[in-house]
């Protein structure tokens, strides 16, 4: 394949990457506040957000791959899979293998979620909220058109977007009134399963 | 079967929603592989990469500053050794 070929789809791919886990970003963040309308069923939110999960970690592998198969960058599957080993640009070329482990740890968990339980699933969910300014330092610290004004105006609207998504996480009051209560009966529920 | 009426109708709006995830699922997927091709369009146009000829020798083709994709033209020995165009790109992801 032409090396050039390679080199422009990685770029459009880490590009749509971003735009795709920020997406993911913000959907977490609204079926967290349980977002729901006359048209927009609260499971719509819920699934949407595993379902563009699962489409970056395919856009994300399609960015790795074409990266490391291109003969000119000689990168080598071990800068793709071990965190800042890469002789190019080690530290942020490392920040998007962490990023990209991170939300293979967050999907893995997400499908076991019946296996390892609530507590476990939502620690390690957590996770998301480091992965998305790693991938995104990422970007900055590594990609050949973050100083292109198109893709300056992409970077603002992925940041502003999970910006208000997480503000609006942080400011709204709980959406559950019964949040404290289902997750005592959730606690007593486990106890009982494991004794 | 007055209770039926409701819940047909909770079945037909879930049915509905169902419909509408598989949709907007498929609209995403799509619009991501269009997404691949137009930003991939657009990086080259913006940052088009060096091209080389068969001495080795690179001469810049940007159109713009291209300072990311610095630490990449640099390399001479791949440069060389590329496709039988003499061409060959630089840069980064």
């Amino acid at each position: 394949m032409n090396n050039t070929i390679l080199w422009y789809t990685t770029r459009g791919a880490g590009t749509v990457s971003l735009v795709l886990l920020s997406t993911v970003v913000v959907l977490g963040v609204l079926s967290s506040l349980r977002f729901e309308s006359s048209s927009w069923p609260r499971f719509l939110t819920t699934g949407l957000h595993r379902n563009v999960a699962l489409t970056t970690l395919v856009f994300l592998a399609l960015h790795i791959v074409t990266a490391v198969v291109d003969p000119f960058t000689h990168l080598g599957w071990l800068a793709a899979l071990v965190p800042f080993s890469s002789y190019y640009r080690t530290f942020w070329l490392g920040l998007g293998v962490i990023a990209f482990e991170l939300l293979i740890a967050i999907s893995v968990t997400s499908l076991a979620r019946g296996l390892i339980g609530h507590s476990a699933w939502r620690a390690i969910h957590w996770l998301t909220y480091a992965s998305w300014p790693v991938a995104v330092l990422h970007g900055f610290g590594t990609g050949t058109d973050t100083w292109s004004a198109w893709m300056l105006a992409i970077d603002l609207v992925c940041i502003l977007a999970v910006a208000v998504a997480v503000s609006a996480r942080l400011i709204a009051r709980p959406p559950d009134p019964l949040a404290a209560d289902r997750a005592r009966f959730r606690e007593r529920v486990t106890r009982k399963v494991t004794r | 079967m007055q209770d039926s009426k409701p819940n047909e109708t909770r079945i037909r709006a879930r049915e509905a929603a169902s419909r509408m995830l598989t949709t907007v699922t498929a609209g995403v997927a799509f619009g991501a592989i269009a997404g691949v091709g137009l930003f991939g369009v657009v990086s080259a146009y913006t940052i088009p990469g060096v091209a080389a000829d068969s001495t080795g020798a690179t001469a810049s083709t940007s159109t713009s500053t291209g300072s990311t994709s610095s630490a990449l033209q640099s390399s001479s020995t791949t440069v060389g050794s590329s496709t039988s165009s003499g061409v060959a790109v630089s840069g980064g992801s």
